[in-house]
């Protein structure tokens, strides 16, 4: 069940595992890059951000996968690819997607998210609404709390 | 101290909220284990051997009155009327029923307490020098740089699911009262020429079953590039630390495996985006931070030489008191007073809802309404005029509060071990207790001068016992508890490991072993020599020679120290101690 931009959508894209790039498809990186055009492309979350960079930014959609929900290393490729980089395409969280922590993920500049099922998606969408703020800037919001809001004592 | 604003205020009660939800899906069947594990663990709840821990976020160390008696009423309500102080400054309480967890969050919350991000593999508790604000040697006030680098690392939406747990340490005076180079990453706070507070970085230090001093890898640090230049060393650490052991995850494993050199030049690269960036720390911004720390309203008090040095000659106890547990404040007239929690009998660090609620009164009373926990599981109160020692002396005294022992043998840094905790090999608590009974002379105590044992009940070492003088360590041969010592280890700003003198040794036989260290220590030390130099002079062949030697016999193993360790393991104390995790 794919959530994007807060919402429950239907998903437009296959994802497939080996098989070379077409239309529709999202192939792995590797396959992409041979025949990019009308595909898109999924890494794994532990993928260094430099192997594939520039071409990657060019792909409508980037899928991450998460092998484990507790990986955190797909946060900060999410976070390079989206803010360093300037991604501007939409950038997807696949594989172990746990919904309490999409939130996370949202914030490091994911903005579309395959979850188990339509419960597990509704949950996410709460979870995502649930904190009003964070101190800290992030790719969604690069202004810490202390250069946005008057704190006081 | 630090006061929530409203932002922090609505922060800790929407993740009070979030946590409720989680619980209530976890109980319905919709949460799995894991899931719910990892996102309960960085709420400080922990489920062991027995039942739930719930460890309570003290931020660097530091309380008021009120907020300690919040902790007191939850002990009562909810748990068995203590809690136990942990070699990271924070409270933990023993039995709480995982169903209770989120009211007894919202009760935190409206103290201005949580429980964030106190266990799991995140970004844990900040921790300082417990006489931070108040010591006579204090450079730089590290208070305010814990707050910043506090709400900086809460709900960090990138490094909240790192390899492994994140622990970092601030000192800001001559004394490393901190264990920096202990640290994942260590913060040394000095000032430059102009009087400006500059940073030094240790990183990659850290005990567990790999003890490393941590590597310098940034000198003099400019204020605003605080939070910028952290964030690159945890950028660095989450995308190339170990997740495939969790033995081999710390961020000591990572500065190794690439060199201090390699790791230094990956962070300088990473940096060098990230720097002059929004997370740049404007003065403004620190200067809000440093008003909460304002000194209170001290009274213009002179010192009392003649009224104490009068007091500790008619009164023995209350001048070794002085000696041990009273540091020198930087106000005239006032002192610091360490409350030992380290009585014999009592599980380091276990304190009573009725001690905790007497400590905040005495706070009150004789001070400013704030209270410090220190690593080595003690209480501090750091405004006491200094007239008024003797009376808390005597009020501490009654409450078991008083012993004076602070920095001594007897005052020792041990984990919860197998009593309660999962992970350890052996007992620990049994065993502080044997060497606080062997030694209870506090003659010896005092002239055997300042010792730190630390004794961990496994190789993860929440005891810390590679940085003890005399370390000792619970290891598990063919499902029997033995203990491996060593000795020369320090945790203070001269910090090194110790080493161990050889094969392990039976429990009974710990007491014995650690009096032949003593005894060594003894015969060979120039007048006035510490421990640790006589040990950092002679080696520890010496050591090493009398506790193995064939003249006096493997240590003897006494009947009556097995017995009584015995009847203790059935005592309901022994079964009331706390985990470590």
């Amino acid at each position: 069940m794919l959530v994007r931009d807060g919402r429950i959508v239907a998903d437009p894209w296959t994802l497939v595992e080996e098989e070379p790039a077409r239309p529709g498809l999202i192939a792995p990186f590797d396959a992409w890059k041979r025949s990019p055009e009308g595909a898109g492309a999924w890494v794994d979350g532990d993928r260094a951000v430099e192997e594939l960079v520039p071409e990657i930014l060019e792909a409508p959609v980037v899928a991450v996968r998460f092998a484990a929900f507790a990986d955190g290393r797909g946060l900060t490729l999410g976070a390079l690819l989206r803010g360093r980089y300037g991604f501007r395409g939409e950038l997807r969280a696949f594989g172990d997607v746990l919904a309490d922590l999409t939130e996370y993920m949202h914030r490091s500049g994911f903005n579309a998210f395959v979850l188990p099922d339509r419960r597990q998606a509704e949950v996410a969408i709460a979870c995502m609404a649930r904190m009003s703020d964070h101190y800290q800037g992030s790719v969604r919001e690069p202004l810490p709390a202390f250069r946005r809001v008057a704190l006081g004592p | 101290m630090y006061q929530y604003s409203a932002f922090d205020q609505r922060f800790v009660e929407e993740r009070v909220e979030q946590y409720r939800d989680q619980t209530r899906r976890f109980l319905s069947g919709e949460l799995s284990d894991d899931a719910f594990q990892q996102l309960r663990l960085r709420n400080g709840l922990y489920i062991q051997r027995l039942a739930p821990m719930l460890r309570i976020a003290v931020p660097y160390g530091l309380l008021s009155a009120t907020q300690l008696r919040a902790i007191a009423a939850i002990t009562r309500d909810y748990d068995r009327g203590y809690g136990h102080l942990s070699t990271r400054q924070n409270v933990q309480i023993n039995w709480p029923e995982l169903t209770d967890v989120p009211d007894i969050l919202e009760r935190l919350a409206e103290v201005q307490m949580h429980c964030i991000q106190t266990s799991g593999s995140c970004i844990r508790n900040v921790t300082t020098d417990q006489f931070a604000g108040v010591a006579e040697d204090e450079i730089v006030d590290a208070r305010p740089y814990c707050e910043i680098i506090r709400q900086w690392s809460t709900y960090h939406p990138e490094f909240d699911w790192l390899p492994r747990k994140f622990k970092i340490a601030v000192n800001g005076a001559e004394s490393d009262r901190a264990a920096t180079h202990v640290h994942d990453i260590g913060i040394r706070v000095r000032r430059g020429d102009d009087g400006a507070p500059l940073f030094d970085f240790l990183v990659g230090g850290g005990l567990g079953r790999t003890p490393v001093i941590g590597s310098l890898i940034r000198e003099g640090l400019p204020e605003e590039h605080l939070l910028s230049y952290l964030e690159a060393i945890l950028r660095v650490y989450n995308r190339y630390g170990r997740r495939d052991n969790k033995y081999k995850a710390r961020i000591k494993i990572l500065v190794r495996a690439m060199t201090p050199e390699t790791f230094r030049e990956r962070v300088d690269a990473e940096w060098a985006h990230l720097k002059d960036g929004p997370s740049t720390l404007p003065a403004t911004e620190v200067r809000r931070i440093r008003a909460c720390f304002a000194p209170p309203a001290y009274e213009d008090l002179a010192d009392q030489p003649a009224l104490l040095a009068r007091q500790r000659l008619q009164d023995p106890a209350f001048n070794t008191w002085m000696r041990h547990n009273v540091a020198p404040h930087k106000r005239a007239g006032y002192a610091v007073v360490t409350l030992s929690t380290k009585a014999t009998g009592v599980p380091p660090g276990d304190v009573t809802d009725e001690q905790m609620d007497a400590v905040a009164d005495w706070s009150e009373r004789f001070g400013f309404g704030e209270v410090r926990i220190s690593h080595e599981q003690n209480l501090v109160l750091p405004d006491v005029p200094q007239r008024d020692l003797r009376t808390l002396f005597d009020l501490a005294r009654e409450a078991m509060l008083g012993q004076a022992n602070a920095g001594l043998l007897t005052d020792m840094i041990c984990c919860p071990g197998g009593d309660f905790c999962a992970l350890a090999n052996a007992k620990s608590i049994p065993v502080a207790e044997a060497i606080q009974r062997r030694f209870d002379d506090y003659d010896y105590l005092h002239d055997l001068g300042p010792l730190d044992i630390n004794i961990s009940g496994c190789m993860n070492a929440c005891g810390h016992h590679h940085v003890g003088h005399i370390g000792i360590l619970g290891v598990d041969k063919r499902g029997e508890e033995f203990y491996q010592i060593s000795v020369g280890g320090n945790q203070a700003e001269d910090a090194s490991l110790g080493r161990i003198l050889g094969p392990s040794f039976g429990r009974a036989e710990v007491p014995d072993v650690v009096e032949k260290i003593l005894d060594v220590y003894l015969e060979r030390r120039f007048e006035g020599e510490a421990f640790l130099h006589t040990v950092r002079r002679i080696g520890i062949e010496p050591f090493k020679e009398r506790v193995y030697s064939a003249e006096n016999g493997r240590p003897r193993s006494s009947t009556q120290a097995v017995t009584r360790l015995s009847a203790r393991d059935t005592q309901p104390r022994a079964a009331r101690s706390a985990r470590a995790g």
